[in-house]
């Protein structure tokens, strides 16, 4: 079977993947930065997985800042009891971003139990603790970094620094997309851009194909996409003035292969103007759809978020590859409670909560969650005691983290931390593990997902990273 | 190096890699294995290539994952006897050579690379290590390491290596390019911009020999040159002017870099000069000036050890340090030596000769330098400064030979005996007991757990360093201080930058240190100023953390300043006084740009560290009863300049008391004020000092925090100064290295600097992975045409523009687009350069172009750069307050700003590489924000408006020949009657549209701007041929 078969049995669909999975081949995808870097014709167009896929799609849901593991799905009755003690008493503290120190600090909210698995969630998520039996937590994840910057590029790229490939990007990469009328790798803005900036949905040394494009809210949610015409006649005439004149160039130098996919490439440019506004319009959703999602909410940031997961699962819909939510800019800085844990976390927890339920609802209702990974993670925790009196500061050795959806074995606490949930100490899992199980999902080998860059094959997991069997059906 | 004659790449599938067959094409797939075998198989172009990618992993230079003990990459361990017997190459025997019997073997478990590999040696490569083992197993050291030789009796030129090459493979050349598009290439190529119509009218219309010379100096002598290949060059060097990370702070001055390349560029600075001054511009005896304003040039070519990214509040400094250093050997290294260095910062090498050891002796060389706001003072400022010197020093000797005068001789020895309160030292009003240590200076004292870092009470820097020119070459303390224009005092007892005046940039720096104690303080005084505790180098010094280690100094009397280091304890560290301050109070991205006003001015008394409560300095102010000099013989002294503290003291007692008048000396502190009048403003950049000679031990697999016993000499990369003894212990290493860099035997640099203009002339390097000539790398399409480049570079001085001026004479860059079917079937990538290759413009190119088909172009030099246009899609912290225009104020692109975390999306949709390493080739893609951009966007709309505003001012020409005009001034040819036609057949159904008659449609600026804007979506628009 050469590599044009195997392209267009996939094409024919996911049961062609599921088959050659079935048949052995050997891996394929992308490796070894095979791609050329010049001319590279239809470098979304969909790749042949090294495995059979669960996963089709994926959706981030990203936590800006660092959301409180100890006040949310890891709970801890020890803090309740030593509330208001010094934390030197207890443990080794390590040094904080604030060095502000202050005593150990017990959770504002209640935990309860939810579903047949009796999870625990803390009243901040009342919507995705009723969901709890299709989560996969986990509790023992722990990041490289302690300051927001480091650790974003570190979720987002697997390396710490500037300037590394976007884990959507190399999904992108080594997998194309289903949808060629729109991009394979979108970043839905909810309003905050996390520190670091865009960088952190770039495609770094791998082809620009593979970067983010960035959807607002808004009459021109990507850019450039509304026709600068006032009427579509009147482009599509300066559309065949240029056609003719291409067509001509064409004639004169013979076959050259960059002007000929710039010239599709025009032509897909010219699709997309009709099919994100098609995206974008919610007039054929029905209202109980939009409440289900919060869109009724009279809270702003949970209308404004609940549109945004409504848009990603017609993203996925669409067969859109990586999709990533951002946070709304509610009135306190992310969630980043260095003071005011209790109001900041709740705000940006009410944004948030219903629109996230609603999305994992929807999704299961039309069937589209069995085929979709979504990811609920932020770039580190916070720490057990407070900073300050009643805030917490960055803590990277703790934090938890939720998948649900495809291959996700719901209902499952994996993981655990120390007594306060200070430390991850039991099967500790590094955002290298994350990258690998949702590579895994997608059907590929983090191990083969390479890029030449430097001399070296690069892989999104750089040299670790070891799939999450246990969160796995 | 010797190769054979002719060589065609070949791809091996999957790999990426490249192997070298010799003349006549054959395909890789050949079902023979054995066809077309080279005659001769060379290690580095045949045999390398293969067991780099399938073997050197596990049994390369990286001891770390050796298996079986076995190395292949050296002769002497590849053909040794093996503990289980055998030997893994037996030369001359393939048949017995395990290397043989283990890739061909049938058994999985047996055959080589393993099973888990998913990889095969394919037969081809096992029929190419078979020959040459059987021919004797000739290992050679990598082909770049081997020095450039002119192949023996080669005629030398371009075309005659090139052409060889077509020859053996039977390729014919393609014809010449016709005129109007040699004109457009070479234009764009040299300047990066379309050829103006004078110029291009000029060029076709002139049918001498030497019309075509005539244009290409005309393009290198164009200001418009050193623009382009300046931006080329900032792609290697991550050049940005922002930090990025959280807060995207704008880097000092970063512009002025720019504006070194492009003044560099277009001077044809000799390329070893321009090394030399990027790695150690600062150190050089005599730098080069700027031509006008006369200022330090080489320094500022440094900055770019800068201008990487910055993290805004690090927990770990020295992670953070060692990341920065590592991206500075990473660009460095790259960039000068098409090496990846930084490869080997967690183990060896796992292709290239490079042993973690070297990667720690460059360390240890970046760790030695430090960053620093450096003041850039024009001849005319120096002039002035000079004037000040000279006046102070008249003052002193003036007020000596008065003071002499005023004694007669009658007065008696010094006046010993004083009530010690009267000695106090003016200014230091805080402790007259802080002066009894001097003399009898002890550095520690157990009993208090104290140390000091710097004492500036005996007149001497005390080992600190001294930089700029508030702070002079020698400690000059004992100026006059004055009050109401008489002399009041001598100032004593401290280091200044006011001696000449104040408002005088400077700094004094410590040596470095390891804070090992809890507190620091720093006894200082001054206005407008900073004293930072450097921790690791970092400079982004910020609250939360970070407030604790930097004070503002703003009090003119001496105060005590404290600093709690508790939390670095155990780093290297030094202290810095700076003239200048940083505002925190406003947009947060400007936080680390220096300010500093006419009356700055830092001093300091001493500095030191302790733990605990701070030391009171007791004793008693013995040393002063010890003077038995005369007042007059401590005039002598001061006016000599070589006055010790106690004759000083002596001087001001005999002041306090009137011994000594206290003259006027208003009219020269007039003088001076005057002088200082003229110095106005003095930019500064951020660039790199010498710091105390560290040497970094080697860091366990990469981990900060698991050193090696051994610090690692300073030294260049073993692989290339081989045999070389490490650099003097006592300097800073930076110069050395570059010496090292720029010596004719270092077989890299000037092959890797022509591969890269070659790479911009052609479209790709005869090396293909311009940044890494490393196993890993391509192998050279043309090795000896490569070798006669780099000889050639050196022999003419290393001139970049006689070596493009060379490059764009050829036959070869001179050929149209046009390629053969035979052509395009043997060679399908024109890796032999049959044809001059399609290429698409880059985004700079196509920005610029649009101006200047416009008519927008200000072709305005240098200055800072042109605020970023901001879209609503560009968000996150950092964001500046106000957006740039759209249109970039008409300025070329690389006037225009790059902030790190809001580039401009349409340099990015065109694949301008994110600033974070080398990149000496772009990607080439297609994506639709590509087509979108040249569609919608409304830079591009509105400059077609503004072209169509002035065609139609065009009155002479009628539809036709306005079309004509169009067509020459964007894509520099005549129309062709079906352009012609195309082109009424359009514009006359738009005017339908828009209800415009004939006459009407000659003015309508919406109808031209419509056809304006089809132009610039033409194909043939975005790219070259």
């Amino acid at each position: 079977m050469t590599r044009r078969d195997m392209l267009s049995l996939c094409r024919n669909g996911f049961g062609g993947i599921a088959l050659m999975g079935l048949m052995g081949t050997a891996p394929f995808g992308r490796m070894l930065g095979q791609l050329s870097s010049s001319s590279d014709s239809g470098p979304l167009l969909p790749q042949v997985p090294h495995r059979v896929p669960k996963a089709r799609s994926v959706i981030f849901l990203y936590m800006d800042g660092g959301v409180s593991q100890v006040d949310s799905f890891d709970p801890k009755p020890r803090l309740t009891r030593e509330h208001g003690q010094d934390p030197h008493d207890k443990f080794t503290v390590d040094a904080t971003q604030f060095d502000d120190v202050g005593t150990i600090m017990q959770s504002p909210w209640d935990f309860r139990r939810y579903g047949e698995s009796g999870i625990e969630v803390s009243d901040l998520f009342p919507h995705v603790g009723a969901c709890a039996d299709d989560l996969a937590i986990v509790r023992s994840m722990v990041a490289d970094f302690p300051e927001h910057t480091n650790a974003n590029y570190f979720l987002h790229t697997g390396v710490g620094i500037q300037g590394r490939p976007s884990m959507g990007a190399w999904v992108t990469y080594g997998l194309g997309s289903e949808n060629q009328n729109l991009p394979g790798y979108v970043v839905l803005d909810g309003g905050l851009i996390p520190s670091g900036g865009l960088d952190n949905f770039n495609s770094g040394f791998l082809p620009a194909s593979y970067q983010a494009s960035i959807f607002r809210t808004g009459d021109q949610p990507l850019a450039n996409i509304a026709p600068l015409e006032d009427s579509t006649d009147i482009q599509q005439h300066k559309m065949s003035l240029m056609r003719r004149a291409d067509e001509r160039l064409l004639g004169r130098m013979g076959h050259v292969e960059e002007v000929e996919s710039t010239i599709a490439n025009y032509e897909l440019a010219f699709r997309m103007q009709a099919s994100v506004p098609e995206l974008t319009d919610f007039a054929g959703e029905t209202e109980a759809t939009k409440r289900l999602y919060g869109m009724d909410s009279s809270d702003p940031h949970t209308r404004s978020y609940g549109a945004q997961c409504l848009l990603a699962r017609r993203l996925v819909e669409r067969g859109v590859r990586f999709i990533e939510l951002t946070c709304p800019r509610v009135d306190t800085p992310r969630w980043d409670q260095h003071a005011n844990l209790k109001e900041g976390h709740e705000r940006n927890a009410r944004a948030v909560d219903q629109p996230i339920a609603g999305l994992l609802r929807d999704l299961k209702a039309r069937g589209l969650l069995e085929e979709t990974l979504v990811i609920w993670a932020g770039e580190f925790g916070r720490t057990p005691f407070a900073q300050g009196v009643d805030g917490r500061d960055h803590n990277p050795s703790a934090f938890s983290i939720w998948l649900a959806g495809a291959g996700i074995r719901g209902g499952t606490v994996y993981g655990a931390t120390d007594e306060y949930g200070y430390r991850a100490v039991e099967s500790i899992t590094t955002i290298h593990d994350l990258h690998a199980t949702m590579l895994y999902l997608l059907g590929m080998d983090h191990n083969q997902l390479t890029f030449r860059f430097s001399g070296r094959d690069i892989r999104l997991t750089d040299v670790k990273g070891d799939v999450i069997e246990a969160i796995l059906t | 190096m010797q190769l054979p004659g002719p060589y065609v790449l070949c791809r091996i599938a999957l790999l990426g890699a490249w192997v070298i067959v010799p003349a006549v094409f054959s395909a890789c797939s050949a079902a023979d294995a054995t066809v077309d075998l080279p005659d001769r198989v060379d290690y580095n172009f045949h045999i390398r290539p293969i067991l780099s990618n399938s073997c050197f992993v596990c049994h390369g230079p990286d001891s770390s994952t050796r298996e079986a003990d076995l190395r292949l990459d050296l002769r002497e361990t590849a053909t040794a006897r093996r503990e289980a017997g055998g030997r893994a190459i037996v030369p001359g025997r393939a048949g017995r050579s395990k290397v043989i019997r283990r890739v061909t073997a049938e058994n999985a478990d047996e055959r080589m690379p393993p099973a888990e590999t998913n990889h095969r040696l394919t037969a081809r490569e096992i029929a190419l290590i078979s020959r040459w083992i059987n021919q004797g197993a000739e290992y050679k050291p990598p082909w770049a390491l081997i020095r450039p030789i002119l192949a023996s009796g080669k005629e030398g030129s371009i075309d005659h290596f090139v052409n060889e090459h077509l020859a053996a493979n039977g390729i014919a050349a393609a014809p010449p390019a016709k005129k109007e598009a040699l004109a457009r290439r070479a234009s764009f190529v040299l300047t990066g911009l379309p050829p103006s119509l004078p110029l291009l009218t000029g060029f076709v219309k002139d049918s001498s020999a030497t019309a075509y010379e005539k244009l290409l100096d005309r393009l290198l002598t164009s200001p418009r040159f050193g623009e382009r290949w300046s931006r080329h060059w900032m792609d290697l060097v991550r050049y940005a002017e922002s930090k990025g990370h959280e807060f995207d702070f704008t880097i000092e001055g970063a512009w002025r870099y720019r504006d070194y390349l492009i003044r560099a560029f277009n001077a044809d600075l000799p390329y070893d000069q321009f090394v030399i001054e990027h790695l150690a511009g600062d150190l050089l005896e005599r730098p080069r000036l700027h031509p006008e304003e006369g200022y330090n040039e080489s320094v500022i070519a440094t900055s770019y050890l800068a201008l990487g990214e910055g993290k805004h509040s690090p927990v770990d400094t020295r992670l953070d340090e060692a990341d920065r250093i590592d991206n500075v050997i990473d660009v460095t290294s790259k960039t000068f030596q098409g090496l990846t260095v930084a490869c080997a910062r967690c183990h060896d090498h796992k292709f290239d000769p490079v042993p973690t050891s070297d990667y720690y002796a460059l360390y240890g060389i970046f760790e030695s330098m430090r960053f620093a706001y450096t003041p850039l003072l024009s001849s005319h400022q120096q002039a002035w400064l000079d004037s000040i010197r000279s006046a102070r020093a008249m003052l002193r000797r003036s007020v000596g030979a008065k003071w002499k005068q005023s004694l007669g001789g009658g007065v008696a020895a010094a006046q010993t005996g004083l009530d010690s309160d009267k000695a106090a030292v003016v200014p230091v009003t805080h402790s007259a007991s802080s002066v009894s240590r001097l003399g009898s200076l002890s550095r520690v004292d157990s009993t208090h757990n104290w140390r000091m870092i710097g004492d500036f009470r005996n007149g001497s820097y005390d080992g600190w360093i001294p930089h700029g020119p508030g702070f002079e070459p020698r400690s000059e303390q004992h100026f006059v201080v004055s009050s109401g224009g008489r002399i009041d005092s001598l100032a004593v007892g401290m280091a200044s930058s006011r001696y000449l005046a104040s408002g005088i940039p400077g700094a004094l720096r410590s040596p470095t240190f390891t804070l090992d104690m809890d507190s620091i303080h720093v006894v200082a005084a001054g206005h407008g100023s900073v004293i930072r505790i450097i921790v690791d180098n970092f400079q982004l010094i910020n609250p939360p953390i970070f407030q604790a280690i930097q004070e503002k100094v703003e009090n003119s009397r001496l105060t005590t300043y404290r600093f709690g280091v508790n939390l670095w304890k155990g780093r290297k560290a030094y202290i810095e006084l700076m003239v200048g301050s940083f505002k925190l109070q406003q947009h947060i991205t400007d936080i680390h740009r220096i300010l500093r006003d006419d009356s700055s001015y830092v001093e300091v008394a001493y500095a030191l560290a302790f733990d605990g409560s701070a030391p009171e300095l007791s004793g008693s102010p013995g040393t002063l009863n010890s003077t038995t000099q005369s007042i007059e013989q401590a005039v002598d002294a001061w006016v000599g300049g070589h006055a010790s503290v106690p004759l000083l003291a002596t001087i001001n007692r005999a002041l306090h008391s009137d011994v000594l008048p206290k003259l006027d000396i208003g009219p020269t502190l007039g003088l001076i004020k005057r002088h200082k009048a003229h110095i106005g403003d003095i930019p500064y950049i951020m660039a790199v000092t010498a710091g105390d000679a560290i040497e970094s031990p080697i860091f366990i697999r990469g981990n900060h925090q698991t050193l090696g016993d051994q610090p690692i000499p300073h030294r260049f990369l073993s692989a290339v100064s081989d045999h070389a003894p490490p650099f003097s212990k006592s300097a800073n290493g930076r110069l050395e290295m570059a010496r090292a860099i720029v010596n004719p035997s270092n077989p890299l640099t000037a092959r890797v600097m022509v591969n890269r203009l070659w790479h911009h002339v052609f479209g790709r390097g005869i090396v293909k992975t311009v940044d890494n000539f490393g196993a890993q790398g391509s192998l050279p399409t043309h090795p000896q045409l490569l070798d006669y480049l780099a000889l050639r570079f050196v022999e003419q001085g290393w001139s970049i523009k006689a070596m493009l001026r060379e490059m764009l004479l050829s036959e070869t860059f001179r050929r149209s687009t046009q390629s053969s079917p035979q052509a395009r079937e043997r060679d399908p990538e024109n890796l032999l350069l049959g044809h001059y290759p399609v290429r698409r413009l880059d985004a700079e190119a196509i920005r610029d172009a649009i101006l200047a088909i416009s008519g927008r172009l200000d072709t305005t030099m240098y200055g800072e750069a042109v605020p970023t246009h901001l879209t609503e899609f560009m968000n996150g912290p950092g964001r500046p307050e106000e957006s740039g225009p759209l249109d970039g104020a008409g300025r070329r692109t690389v006037y225009l700003e790059v902030r790190r975390n809001f580039v401009s999306p349409m340099m990015l949709a065109f694949d301008r590489p994110i600033p974070f390493s080398t990149f000496g080739a772009r990607n080439t893609t297609n994506v639709p924000a590509q087509s979108l951009t040249m569609l919608n966007d409304p830079f591009v709309a509105e400059q077609a408006r503004v072209w169509a505003d002035a065609v139609v001012t065009l009155h002479d020409l009628d539809i036709g020949g306005r079309i004509r005009y169009i067509y020459r001034k964007a894509l520099s040819r005549s129309a062709s009657p079906e352009d012609i036609a195309d082109g009424l057949a359009f514009l006359e159904t738009e005017a339908r549209r828009r209800v415009l008659d004939s006459a009407a449609m000659l003015d309508d600026v919406d109808l031209w701007a419509a056809y304006c804007h089809v132009v610039f979506n033409h194909k043939e628009f975005l790219y070259l041929f």
